[in-house]
């Protein structure tokens, strides 16, 4: 407990312990008697003890409540003895040297900075390269750097930054990017009191990479710890939908996964400050022996309220620079200079703080996205393991899928995984091992994943040669021909992976529905059907049999047809792109209904086509229609179907007015279609025993007399309007 | 010989423009030549009062005013004599050093 006086130091009163005052006093007195012959030795004198005062304001400021013995001994020791003067030999300063860019007087000079201090071209890098210079800095002292790099004034060079930052936007990421890359002059200079970004192990909550950040920053540790959740979960919000997976939703809704992982890479980047040294360094304090001894001596508290308060005030004033940049700024770093602990502008700092927060979380996105990817796709691939024995055949292939599946998706992941435990539990070993293991481990993934594409491409190789059967129909001259497929036993199995082809795993089997159905006209008055099936393989004869193994049935009873809903695949016959095409021909005149469990979201394709000289696996799609579900269709001249009850389906493409433009229809199976005129529609109630009679006016005429709905050119059907004409002859 | 260096490199510095003491001392520190404040003051104020600087008060809100020193005409004139003898000095030096280097080499 020591007693504590006020002086009138320089005009200033500055509360000082009583010893210190003492140390004081003979100090000055061994000045004046240093100087006792020294023309000008009341000014000499003047000079120094302003000097002192400035000094004493920065310790005042610093947070202590009072000068200390301490503090006046380094004042001195910066200062130097009067024996230490005019010593011709250069000393070479130990930490405990005259070191006055010190930590209690950087703040003064750079307050100052931003008013036309002279450009230095001694502040040579060493290289003269390009550096930041960090004595002069505003927020970052890019700036200033360039000015010195280029000898310009460092306010036009910021000025030409506000000017790109804010006319074209790309002059703040240009900053940004300098700013990381290119490296400060203060830390070229030795037992300078730059501050360095360290994590504090000391005040941390999970790893003190806020605190790291606050105390780097000047600003209080909570600041940069709401700056890390709270901004970046609307950002989240906003990305859930990234890449081509689906974020999984409920992520977007906690706090922000991309910030931790910034934290995370923040936590790896930043070296923790263990040594009392390294504390320093991280508080921006000089470092010698004085400092040290008083950082581990003093007690902190006073100096955290400080930052406290000092953090709220900058709290409050960044939200006001947010609406009024220009002329608040001097404003503002002059006053924020007089709060600040360590040089330079408090809300310069914010903003750098947040934008720097920025960058990194662009980045912990996107490498994020790529985890989760990976993470997703294990997860998928696992999933659909049991569905493997029927794509993959034994030996190699099976070695090469498995090899894929855990060396290339799941190594990355653990990977990851273990590296972040890793680095929670402070294990630091063999780190080097460890990451070469993981890394060797999934670039032999990445050849058994190549490996797996190319032997699987090569059991598809080969398409079969197709053969069309005919199936008999009993009684192909009947009116209307209904389509049904098989009562549901089939359901999809875990199908928001949505993966197409696969419908249903049932123990040893799998059932595929690709099907694709075409209903086309039919040459004569008979319905027809006619079944394709197609199937891959290594090699031609492997493909045709496959192809011949398909097993798909169509029962017909009374005029029903049911269809099978599913190709059956057996671990044996493996899936091979099994497709099984239909063609129904309708004659002209004659309906065709489609139950409604033959629905288009059950994988049927169902193309009422018109183009006959259509090639099977390719030009299928190209067909794809509307249609309805237990609605009658019938089929036309041209062969198109049209809607029994006359109303229009939905169809988004253009009309076109198609008897003009379509040619005539083929079958495939190459028998001559009619190409005679017209033809006569049934109304739905009239008897059904009609045949299509003769063409009796020529296409012309029809034309003529059905101007309303030949004008409703369609692509797909006709399109009646509710007036359809229906006319018999 | 120090001492005059030294009245060299401060008149270089102010000769950039208007400096306070803190700052020359900064700046010298920084191109590693390290000198005490206490060795700074009589210095400045020699060569303020052999009327080569001169200075002005600057209102500071962080502590007391300061004097931030100007170079003038005499000053300047001064510094030129400065600058030739030291270029004189440096390449005696050069010089002297030089040719041992040479007779090195071919050694």
């Amino acid at each position: 407990m020591k007693k504590v006086i006020n002086i009138n130091f320089q005009g200033r009163v500055i509360p000082i312990e009583e010893s210190a005052y003492d140390v004081l006093k003979q100090y000055i007195e061994s000045l004046r008697r240093y100087f006792a012959n020294e023309e000008g030795r009341d000014e000499i004198i003047n000079d120094i003890e302003g000097r002192i005062g400035e000094l004493f304001g920065e310790v005042l400021k610093k947070g202590s409540t009072c000068v200390t013995d301490d503090d006046v001994n380094a004042v001195i020791a910066s200062m130097g003895r009067p024996e230490d003067f005019d010593d011709d030999e250069a000393k070479v300063q130990s930490q405990l040297g005259a070191n006055t860019s010190s930590s209690t007087g950087s703040g003064s000079q750079s307050s100052s900075s931003t008013s036309g201090s002279s450009n230095s071209d001694h502040t040579h890098a060493p290289h003269g390269r390009f550096y930041r210079d960090e004595n002069h800095k505003v927020v970052a002292g890019v700036c200033a750097g360039i000015a010195n790099y280029f000898n310009i004034d460092p306010l036009v060079v910021r000025i030409l930054f506000v000017i790109f930052a804010f006319g074209f936007g790309f002059g703040f990421i240009t900053y940004l990017v300098l700013w990381v890359a290119v490296p400060s002059t203060a830390s070229t200079v030795i037992g300078s009191a730059k501050k360095r970004l360290f994590r504090d192990p000391d005040n941390k909550l999970i790893a003190g990479v806020c605190s790291g950040l606050s105390q780097y920053f000047g600003v209080n540790v909570w600041i940069p710890r709401i700056l890390f959740l709270i901004p970046f979960i609307s950002i989240v919000f906003r990305w859930h939908n990234w890449g081509a997976f689906d974020f999984p939703n409920f992520l977007s809704f906690s706090f922000s996964p991309g910030t931790l992982l910034v934290y995370i890479i923040l936590w790896l980047i930043f070296p923790e400050a263990q040594t009392t040294a390294e504390k320093l360094e991280m508080k921006g304090e000089r470092v010698d022996l004085n400092s040290i001894k008083n950082t581990i001596q003093q007690d902190m508290g006073g100096f955290k309220e400080r930052a406290e308060k000092f953090g709220k005030e900058v709290h409050e004033k960044a939200q006001e620079f947010g609406k009024d940049f220009g002329s608040r700024t001097k404003q503002f770093g002059s006053e924020a200079g007089t709060i600040a602990r360590r040089g330079g502008s408090g809300v310069g700092y914010v903003i750098g703080l947040m934008v720097k927060i920025f960058v990194y979380f662009v980045l912990g996105c996107v490498l994020f996205a790529i985890v989760v990817g990976l993470f997703s796709a294990g997860i998928a691939l696992t999933g659909l393991l049991p569905l493997k024995t029927y794509l993959i055949n034994d030996g190699w292939q099976n070695i090469f899928a498995w090899g894929t599946l855990l060396l290339f998706i799941w190594v990355p992941v653990v990977g990851i995984i273990t590296w972040i435990i890793r680095r929670v539990a402070k294990m630091r070993s063999n780190a080097r091992t460890i990451r070469f293991a993981f890394v060797s481990l999934w670039l032999l993934g990445l050849f058994c994943f190549v490996g797996l594409i190319a032997s699987v491409r090569q059991d598809f190789r080969y398409h079969n040669d197709i053969a069309e059967q005919q199936i008999e129909l009993q009684n192909p001259s009947v009116n209307k021909l209904t389509l049904q497929s098989e009562r549901e036993r089939w359901y999809y199995s875990h199908n928001f992976l949505h993966f197409e082809p696969f419908a249903r795993v049932d123990d040893d089997t799998v059932f595929v529905n690709n099907f694709r159905l075409r209903v086309l006209k039919s040459a004569d008055n008979n319905f027809h059907v006619i079944v394709a099936k197609m199937a891959d393989g290594s090699s031609k004869k492997e493909a045709n049999e496959t192809a011949s193994k398909i097993n798909y049935s169509i029962t017909q009873k009374d005029s029903t047809l049911t269809l099978d809903k599913g190709i059956k695949i057996t671990p044996s016959d493996k899936f091979r792109n099994q497709v099984v095409y239909i063609t129904i021909q309708v004659p002209v005149g004659k309906r065709i209904e489609i139950g409604n469990n033959i629905g288009w979201y059950d994988h049927f394709d169902i193309n009422f086509g018109w183009d006959n000289d259509w090639r099977y696996r390719e030009d299928f799609f190209d067909g794809a229609t509307n249609w309805e579900s237990n609605v009658e269709y019938r089929m036309k001249n041209d062969g198109h179907l049209e809607r029994v009850d006359g109303r229009r389906d939905n169809d988004e493409r253009t009309d076109e007015d198609n008897s003009n433009s379509k040619p005539e229809t083929q079958p495939s199976t190459g028998t001559q279609s009619d190409t005679t005129g017209t033809y006569h529609y049934k109304t739905p109630g009239s008897a059904p025993a009609k045949q299509a009679p003769p063409a009796k006016n020529p296409v012309k005429n029809k034309k003529d007399s059905l101007p309303a709905k030949q004008a409703k050119a369609e692509v797909r059907f006709t399109l009646p309007t509710a007036f359809i004409e229906r006319f018999s002859i | 010989m120090r001492k005059g260096v030294l009245e060299f490199c401060i008149l270089s510095i102010i000769r950039q423009g208007e400096v306070y003491p803190s700052d020359i001392v900064e700046k010298m520190r920084s191109a590693n030549l390290h000198t005490l404040e206490g060795t700074l003051y009589p210095l400045l104020t020699r060569l303020k009062n052999a009327g080569l600087l001169t200075y002005r008060w600057v209102e500071s809100n962080s502590g007391p005013p300061r004097k931030y020193f100007v170079m003038t005409e005499s000053g300047l004139e001064f510094y030129g004599e400065l600058e030739r003898t030291w270029n004189e000095l440096a390449d005696a030096v050069k010089a002297l050093t030089a040719p041992q280097q040479e007779n090195k080499t071919t050694e």
